[in-house]
């Protein structure tokens, strides 16, 4: 009888551990592993997902630096896939299991922060602008130039991301157009730039929810922000921003799903980077973030008119018109000197 | 004998587990921590190596420095505040007070709010100094100021309050352990030979509860020195310290060995802190 008993509970575990076979852990953005979309993943393919979310492309690296293993997919931005090739955290992707590879927008697939000696080692996925935003009823003419994040008249009403990116914002109001190749001068002028900025603002704010919180207490009344995402969390709260490109641009942003080295669930990593960039993954996650998508061929199958429209699917001048982040290699570490003693000051 | 073994046995588990947990929670990251901190970031990541150059530009690169000096700064006024608040208020408990269930009520009343969350109690804040906050409708609604002020909020003053609110606690109990050992009659034979209360309270309860004030001083100031919540919720601009740096060495950054520079001479100053404290207790009670 024990014995008897002992082998049906091998069996069971030996059954549960072949179902914990077929899953897949995702370290990613709040939304990229929404249950919207997931649950019916789940469903279909029989693969658990399990999300862990990051607040910042920061998180990638020292989480896996520091033993990753638990991880399957993660979704840094194209100012990180580099450094995750580089420093030996991903796989190669095999193109030839991705079904739709070939519509994802061309200028993505030949970015090379995804590439290296031939091979990809991302899929991209989502994508957007570092849009700036202001509040509607405090700007009689809205503005149109980074120049009002400088302007006395906004005194204590200023945010801006506490992120490098501050850099590359100030850089530009200085002219600076190569802000991803900046030279010593023009990094330091970019951080005295930022410095005469600093009386000025109220909080460099951290992460978008803190952002929202800002605008809805009434702090701030302009920032930059991740375009679609803040703007529409405020209008749910029935605060009314606008969102706006300033004359002297913007940064634009595109995250790739990328496989950690040496997964064992090859079988399910597959079907979710399939199912994510088909119709129900991009329409899943455009619909809870509000962000543009890497496959417009599938979006146009999805999406309402409307919609396609507002995320610029249509448009490639948009698109182009950015500045798409780069990876900043071995310079990472003199701009973010450069943004830290900013905020030491 | 076997009885014997059993107790030893015994008595190797009592004092072996503590010890085993002290080498492995605590010597060993500590010594991680100390390595760390002399190899060098070289893209992608960092390579081990044995070199001074991190705790060179700890010391020379003028950000570190102005960050440490305001945390140290910033941790000073919050134990004094602290102390000029808890020191009165524990005396009057101790000494006035004479209702025994209120005293109990009171101080548990400081001391409650350490059971609530950290994040809550700093968040509370924040809704409190806020442009839009309690404060500022109080104080437009009793018609001292006509437009709410964004003086409270996201400063250093905001960060010094905060961590007040926080760390008070830490100040009123050991201060009130001390006044509460302080027999009755050392107080009654000043006043018989002739002292008045002022002198008294000098000459008498103030050094015997010396080393409540250096306990507590020593607990709020290690606590804020190490704090990263406050600058990241209350703090403005100007309102970055030591811990967020090494938060941001260890993230952003990706620079683990600046980082663990910055932590081992942050313990180094804890500890200094901690030496010191201790120095002036023992002296405190030498002079009696």
């Amino acid at each position: 009888m024990l014995k008897k008993t002992m082998t049906v509970t091998a069996v069971a575990t030996l059954m549960a551990s072949t179902v914990l076979a077929d899953e897949v852990n995702v370290l990613t953005w709040e939304g990229y592993a929404d249950d919207s979309f997931i649950s019916q993943f789940e469903a279909e393919s029989g693969c658990k997902v399990t999300a862990t979310y990051v607040g910042s492309n920061d998180d990638f690296a020292p989480k896996l630096a520091a033993g990753g293993g638990t991880y399957d997919l993660i979704t840094p931005s194209i100012d990180t896939t580099q450094l995750m090739i580089d420093a030996g955290f991903v796989e190669p992707i095999d193109t030839s299991r991705i079904e739709n590879w070939d519509s994802i927008y061309e200028k993505f697939r030949n970015q090379e922060g995804i590439q290296s000696n031939g091979e990809y080692y991302g899929m991209p996925y989502t994508w957007g602008a570092i849009a700036f935003m202001y509040l509607n009823d405090a700007f009689d003419t809205p503005p149109t130039s980074l120049a009002a994040l400088w302007s006395e008249e906004n005194a204590g009403k200023i945010s801006l991301w506490d992120d490098k990116s501050a850099l590359f914002v100030a850089a530009r109001l200085n002219g600076d157009y190569n802000i991803y190749d900046l030279s010593d001068e023009q990094l330091a002028a970019a951080q005295e730039t930022l410095l005469k900025q600093k009386p000025l603002v109220r909080k460099y704010w951290a992460t978008a929810g803190e952002l929202v919180d800002l605008y809805a207490a009434g702090e701030v009344t302009i920032s930059n922000t991740w375009a679609g995402y803040q703007s529409s969390l405020l209008a749910e709260k029935g605060i009314n921003v606008t969102e706006f490109i300033p004359k002297e641009n913007a940064e634009g942003w595109m995250d790739s799903w990328m496989i950690v080295k040496g997964t064992p669930n090859q079988e399910c990593v597959y079907k979710f980077l399939n199912m994510q960039l088909s119709e129900l993954g991009q329409c899943g996650v455009a619909n809870v973030n509000g962000y543009s998508v890497a496959n417009p061929v599938a979006a146009r199958k999805c999406m309402p008119q409307e919609q396609f429209t507002k995320l610029h699917q249509d448009d490639p001048d948009y698109l182009d018109g950015l500045l798409l982040w780069k990876p900043l290699g071995e310079r990472l570490e003199a701009y973010t000197n450069a943004w830290n003693a900013v905020k030491a000051q | 004998m076997a009885a014997f073994s059993t107790r030893r046995l015994s008595s190797y588990m009592v004092l072996g587990i503590p010890i085993a947990w002290i080498i492995i929670f605590m010597l060993v990251p500590y010594g991680v921590l100390l390595t760390y901190s002399f190899w060098v970031k070289k893209y992608p990541l960092f390579v081990p190596a044995f070199q001074f150059g991190n705790y060179i530009t700890v010391f020379t690169d003028p950000q570190y420095l102005r960050v440490l000096l305001r945390t140290l700064k910033i941790s000073a006024l919050v134990s004094l505040a602290s102390l000029l608040l808890a020191y009165p208020f524990a005396y009057f408990l101790v000494f006035r007070l004479k209702n025994q269930s209120l005293r109990v009520w009171l101080y548990m009343a400081v001391i409650a709010p350490l059971w609530v969350s950290y994040l809550l109690r700093a968040y509370t804040w924040k809704s409190i100094l806020g442009t839009q906050g309690v404060l500022n409708s109080f104080l437009m609604s009793t018609g001292i100021t006509t437009e709410p002020s964004t003086i409270f909020l996201y400063n250093q003053s905001a960060m010094v309050v905060t961590l007040t609110y926080i760390f008070i606690p830490f100040m009123v109990m050991p201060i009130y352990a001390a006044l509460e050992k302080i027999p009755n009659n050392l107080s009654e034979a000043s006043a018989d030979l002739g002292m008045g209360p002022i002198r008294t309270f000098l000459r008498i309860t103030l050094p015997l509860s010396l080393p409540g004030i250096v306990a507590g001083f020593t607990l709020t100031f290690c606590l804020s020195f190490g704090d990263f919540i406050a600058p990241f919720l209350v703090g403005g601009p100007d309102g970055l310290l030591v811990a967020n740096v090494i938060v941001s060495q260890f993230g952003a950054a990706l620079n683990w060995p600046l980082g663990s520079a910055l932590s081992v001479v942050m313990l180094f100053i804890v500890l200094a802190i901690i030496t010191a404290s201790d120095r002036l207790e023992r002296f405190g009670q030498q002079g009696h």
